[in-house]
């Protein structure tokens, strides 16, 4: 299949143009939206306003809503902060460093009859990356932060989550941080209820 | 993190950062200038000694001086008065760095995260003002007591370094709602973290932990831990030793649970202090107390219906059952799952 040209986009804007367009067709090119991803060199001036940290966790700040085709955000990590064991629900996800440093770690699925520690399957630091299946991503640098793009076709709203001592899973749902450069005025206790393994 | 907004006045603000400048001369910067400075950013660049004219900037509210070559703090930054944070990751500090009168500023935020330091120095410890404290990736052996000074601390961030134990002095901090132990050796963590009662996250990944103290439940505000990567027992096999109380035990506990009075004109004052040290024993059945011959016992928890956390207390005697236990019987076998209280920890997000 032919690219549409590899065009190297300039600013983040740029890349946004870029994947609307590519995501305008109904099959996608795995290889072609990494390319686009990868050849972004970030500006910290162009998504600096979308790069809020919180103190405590890591956050996920939407950029753009990729006309409900894919969903695009900056998600921001703290000193030490990494996430739980998630899938993502059979959504590709693609993830390029915009600052510092992610480790992620690559876990077999759990066989739902078993129980004990979760399988690893490999380790890496990351650049950028294109994965499907079971991970945990971590900062886990006790002095700077990290920031990263990632991009998620189709988006979804609901993952699990993996005890790593049991395979144990649990439904949650995903929340943002910020909504376009705007902090969402949606408090974390509401959300955090959801957690609560499902009736 | 610190998080730096540009300041309001681009006079307030003076960038001298990524430079890669092994030196820096305040000379060339006027008189006005130099006390309208609220932020200084000096940062990346080659410096092995901050220079002694930095005292020129009287009304100093933030000083960055992250990624250099410094091993050594100069005396004079203790005449910054208004001096709120400081920044010097990435150096090489140590705690010989210090000036000696370093704990009489009023500094707020305080970063050394990626330097030598092996232990806390002193002079952090006068800091009262201080409410944020990072010195992640260090070589820190240990937590000195001391650190129960710094009352105003919110904020402790000590991941990625050779902390093996944890004072209890620690859980005296009262308002401390952030702190970080992760990638230490950390073996155990005290009960006493029960006064904690700010405490919103813990994060203690990769640790020598095996289990946590029961005193864990109790934090109510707490909403995010970290336990991954620790040796977290699944299975707890029943110690089969068990010292019973000595004579002097056993006068000891008779005297507590039937409230016998004493006083220091009826006993000598060593067997005061330890009638003094009875633990009350956390069986609700049980009114008694021990001192030194306990049963060490492990309930592993249901936390919010995802993990069974290995949660362990002391109970007096082996026919004691844990609380929490509707059955008695169901404690023959520390495997039986008992559910957290639905009010508490239902929130917490573990990883």
């Amino acid at each position: 299949m032919e690219q549409a040209g590899l065009v190297k986009p300039e600013t983040l804007d740029g890349l946004i143009k870029i994947l609307h367009k590519i995501f305008e067709n109904d099959i996608i090119n795995v290889e072609e939206v990494q390319n686009i991803m990868e050849a972004y060199a970030s500006k910290p001036q162009e998504w600096m306003k979308f790069a809020k940290f919180d103190q405590y966790r890591y956050t996920r700040n939407l950029v753009d809503e990729g006309n409900g085709k894919f969903n695009l955000m900056i998600l921001c990590w703290g000193e030490g902060h990494g996430s739980s064991i998630h899938d993502h629900t059979d959504s590709h996800c693609f993830l390029k460093l915009l600052q510092g440093q992610l480790k992620e770690t690559l876990f077999e699925w759990p066989d739902r009859k078993a129980h004990g520690d979760m399988v690893q399957k490999s380790q890496r630091i990351l650049k950028e990356t294109n994965s499907i299946g079971l991970h945990r991503v971590e900062n886990v640098s006790h002095t700077e932060c990290a920031v990263s793009l990632h991009l998620y076709s189709p988006p979804f709203s609901h993952c699990q989550t993996f005890d790593q001592r049991t395979g144990h899973r649990n439904t949650v749902r995903m929340t943002f941080w910020s909504k376009f450069g705007e902090r969402t005025k949606l408090f974390n206790s509401f959300v955090i209820r959801e957690n609560r393994h499902s009736a | 993190m610190e998080l730096f907004e540009g300041a309001s006045g681009v006079e307030d603000v003076l960038d001298l950062s990524h430079l890669n400048s092994n030196s820096l001369n305040f000379n060339s910067i006027g008189d006005k200038r130099r006390k309208d400075t609220r932020h200084l950013h000096l940062s990346h660049n080659r410096l092995m000694v901050l220079p002694d004219s930095i005292h020129w900037f009287t009304n100093l509210e933030f000083l960055d001086i992250s990624n250099n070559g410094l091993s050594v703090i100069c005396e004079d930054i203790t005449r910054l008065t208004k001096l709120k944070t400081l920044l010097a990751k990435n150096n090489r500090l140590d705690e010989f760095a210090m000036p000696k009168e370093f704990g009489t500023l009023q500094l707020q935020v305080l970063n050394f995260s990626g330097n030598r330091f092996e232990e806390i120095p002193a002079q952090f410890l006068e800091l009262q003002r201080l409410q944020s404290l990072s010195l992640g990736g260090n070589r820190l052996k240990s937590i000195p007591a001391e650190i129960e000074k710094l009352t105003s601390l919110e904020m402790l961030y000590l991941g990625g370094n050779l902390i093996s134990t944890i004072p209890v002095e620690l859980a005296s901090l009262p308002f401390l709602t952030y702190l970080v132990l992760c990638d230490n050796r950390i073996q155990s963590i005290p009960p006493q973290f029960t006064r904690l009662h700010s405490l919103r996250s813990l994060s203690l990944h990769n640790n020598l932990l095996t289990y946590l103290p029961r005193e864990i439940l109790s934090l109510v505000q707490l909403q995010e831990l970290s336990l991954r990567g620790n040796p977290l027992v699944v299975r707890f096999v029943k110690d089969m030793t068990y010292d019973p109380p000595s004579l002097l035990e056993l006068a000891g506990r008779t005297i507590k649970s039937r409230n016998l009075q004493y006083s220091e004109e009826d006993l000598p004052s060593h067997l005061i202090r330890y009638l003094d040290l009875a633990s009350k024993c956390p069986n609700p059945k049980c009114a008694g107390v021990y001192f030194d011959s306990c049963v060490r016992h492990i309930k592993f928890v249901d936390f919010c219906g995802k993990y069974r956390l290995p949660l362990m207390h002391y109970l007096c005697s082996p026919e004691c059952s844990s609380p929490c236990s509707s059955n008695p019987q169901s404690d023959a076998d520390s495997d039986d799952d008992q559910s957290v209280p639905a009010d508490r920890l239902q929130r917490v997000l573990l990883g």
